[in-house]
């Protein structure tokens, strides 16, 4: 019985110190502490790229609101189509994240690379508006936001939402 | 004369093949298992974070560690290197897999599993009903190769 546990012990050792030093190692790695509240932003594995995204980030609900009412610019949904259909913020585009790529340029083709944009998605548990925004800004859009509080965050404070 | 399945302190079967074939399969299994977990931290965190069981301090250790006690593990298993110490850690990961999965199937959250993540996509697959019973066919492999008592095949180093 003593025996096995060293050998269990051994086992575990091996793996932990296999999994510091590939994590420490590889690109993909993350910190040893994510970011996991909801309170503080997006929940995120990655915290160094957290930071780096801060300053693309609408920092609340109110200012994106204030936004909205300007009309400046252009909110881009990019959940599912059946979420989208269900109720979306008033004018905001439909463009799913799993076919963003493909349906981009026919969707914002008249829209001007200067025109800010804003991406959302269902809020603080997805990052897909974070991944949305990225490709948006590969693609030459250069004012785009990601609304992190997303679409719960909209109805939350009453906003108004449309359906097709 | 003892022959190799015939051995007298053997478990519910007498045959090495038996276990040879149970530790690579169930091996094989884990190996597969951690790989799309450690080529990407970030998504399996988030998917332990999913199951909201574990502090968020917590999280990301989990995510960085455990794939790799499920390789290391595995490829002990098909090593057949200290293949019980081996079977006794997977079977304790899928007992507490299997705890983590009825805690949140019995309070009807929604989660995604995790556990092989590409193959999970299939719907079916994600229920808690199947993932249950597939734990429990695997436990029962991890458990026969922990307390098999006859010859080891292909064994590198034992215990």
């Amino acid at each position: 019985m003593r025996t096995l546990l060293i050998k269990i012990g051994c086992l575990l050792t091996l793996a932990c110190s296999l999994a510091l030093l590939v994590n420490w190692l590889s690109p993909n790695g993350i910190p040893l502490i994510g970011q996991w509240d909801t309170e503080v932003g997006v929940v995120t594995a990655d915290t160094d790229l957290a930071a780096l995204w801060a300053e693309f980030e609408v920092p609340d609900v109110a200012t994106a609101k204030r936004v909205f009412d300007s009309g400046k610019a252009l909110f881009v949904d990019v959940r599912s189509p059946g979420i989208y259909d269900a109720g979306h913020i008033p004018g905001a585009v439909s463009l799913p994240l799993g076919d963003l790529e493909d349906r981009l340029e026919a969707v914002l083709a008249d829209v001007p690379r200067q025109r800010p944009i804003i991406t959302y998605c269902s809020g603080r548990l997805c990052q897909d508006s974070h991944t949305a925004a990225e490709l948006l800004m590969e693609r030459g859009f250069e004012n785009v936001l990601v609304f992190i509080d997303g679409f719960p965050g909209w109805t939350e404070n009453g906003y108004p939402v449309a359906t097709p | 004369m003892v022959t190799l399945s015939q051995h007298p302190d053997s478990g519910w079967w007498t045959n090495g093949w038996v276990d040879l074939g149970l530790r690579w399969l169930l091996g094989g299994l884990f190996v597969l298992a951690s790989m799309h977990k450690i080529e990407n931290p970030a998504a399996f965190a988030k998917i332990i974070y999913g199951y909201d069981l574990f502090p968020a301090a917590a999280i990301n250790l989990i995510a960085i560690i455990l794939p790799f006690i499920e390789l290391t593990a595995g490829l002990a298993l098909l090593a057949g290197f200290y293949p019980r110490a081996a079977a006794v850690i997977l079977s304790t990961l899928l007992l507490g897999f299997t705890v983590a999965i009825a805690i949140n199937a019995l309070r009807g959250h929604v989660f995604d599993c995790g556990c092989f993540t590409a193959a999970e996509k299939i719907v079916w697959q994600n229920e808690p009903a199947w993932m249950l019973g597939r734990n429990a066919f695997l436990l029962f492999m991890g458990w026969s190769i922990a307390f098999y008592r006859g010859r080891r095949v292909a064994q590198v180093r034992s215990g």
